[in-house]
């Protein structure tokens, strides 16, 4: 059975191509076929996330135009079996595509596909109703900040006004050790104001940004402690239960870095 | 395991770099993008004037825009049969 879940916040800069980019690596490391679709026309920016951006030929527009074939469009990640990437346009304004004809396009990508992931632009606008379009779940990525928290709950009425079920939360940018001296929302804080189920937790690091410079997304990486993150919400995506949350930053001193550097470390975890 | 020496070492290429290097890449690539249909429009022109002057074998016509390094090239490989003469006398 196959699935498409759309990668939304409503803020914009909370981390949504990130998470789509990670999640798609991960479900593709754990052998799901996986397609992930940049729905940001204009403004595309997963290639270059995913470090795909000089092997673009075709783009979405030009699939939903009949310029190409779907298969055509599709750029193979070469770095894990499974995965594939959609790009967007460039070269186009938002407008060049519309809900039914993204509706067409995640069917034909469903009967290819195990997950069809996509990952909608800021706003609330054309683009994320596209992005909706075809979905049938919705993951939404908040950081704990007023902002986006209010952001997130603007978002999640209108993904259920959508009549598409509950979405899931994504708490990303987590300070542990912020959180501790009662300057950062907890989990707990964030899930009382939004009240939807958590599907992950992703702690704040410096990976992730080394990971944007280079292309490489950090579900890539086994020793980095934000992969892991990603790879434990690949799991619970794909339906696994009990898998524990990631609830430290990266642990800071050298004895630390060295366990996780020759494989003993583990990451702490909170259950719950 | 390159992550270990960068910090032992201290870090002579860090990833800033390449974050660097790949932004001027794609930089020129966004202000260069043709649509395909404007590739062929393109590609149409170009042999349009050439045919002015030469008899081209357009079959085996190949003009594309090629990604390069750190730049975008327009390439052309356009086999010539023969000469025409046309193009003198009208220029």
């Amino acid at each position: 059975m196959s699935e498409c879940i759309v990668i939304t916040s409503g803020k914009g800069g909370v981390g949504k191509t990130t998470t789509t980019a990670n999640l798609g690596v991960a479900l593709a490391r754990l052998g799901k076929r996986t397609v992930v679709v940049d729905a940001d026309i204009g403004l595309r920016n997963l290639d270059v996330i995913l470090g795909l951006e000089n092997r673009i030929v075709y783009d979405l527009v030009h699939v939903i135009e009949g310029e190409c074939r779907l298969r055509q469009a599709l750029i193979r990640d070469k770095r894990t079996e499974n995965l594939f990437l959609l790009p967007a346009a460039q070269t186009r304004d938002k407008n060049a595509v519309g809900p039914e004809q993204m509706k067409k396009l995640v069917a034909a990508l469903k009967a290819e596909f195990d997950y069809v992931l996509i990952d909608c632009p800021a706003g609330i606008e054309q683009g994320f109703k596209n992005s909706i379009a075809g979905a049938d779940r919705a993951i939404v990525v908040v950081t704990p900040e007023v902002s986006s928290v209010r952001d997130a709950d603007r978002i999640i009425g209108l993904v259920e006004a959508a009549e598409l079920p509950e979405p899931s939360l994504i708490i990303n940018r987590f300070r542990a050790k912020m959180v501790k001296a009662g300057e950062m929302m907890s989990k707990d804080d964030v899930l009382e104001i939004l009240a939807i189920p958590l599907v992950g937790m992703v702690p704040d690091s410096e990976d992730v940004i080394v990971s944007a410079n280079r292309g490489t997304p950090a579900a890539f990486d086994d020793k980095s402690i934000v992969g892991e993150a990603y790879r434990r919400i690949a799991r619970r995506v794909t339906g696994e239960v009990g898998v524990p949350f990631i609830a430290t930053e990266e642990p800071e001193n050298w004895w630390g870095v060295m366990k996780r550097w020759i494989g003993v470390g583990e990451a702490k975890e909170m259950t719950g | 395991m390159t992550n270990f020496f960068n910090s032992l070492f201290g870090n002579p290429r860090g990833s800033k770099d390449e974050a660097k290097a790949r932004l001027k890449v794609l930089l020129v690539h966004d202000q260069v993008d043709l649509t395909p249909s404007q590739m062929d429009a393109m590609r149409a022109e170009i042999l349009e004037v050439i045919a002015r002057y030469a008899e081209v074998d357009r079959e085996k016509v190949d003009i594309r825009l090629e990604r390069a390094h750190d730049q975008v090239r327009l390439t052309s490989s356009v086999p010539v049969r023969r000469v025409t003469h046309r193009g003198a006398l009208s220029a």
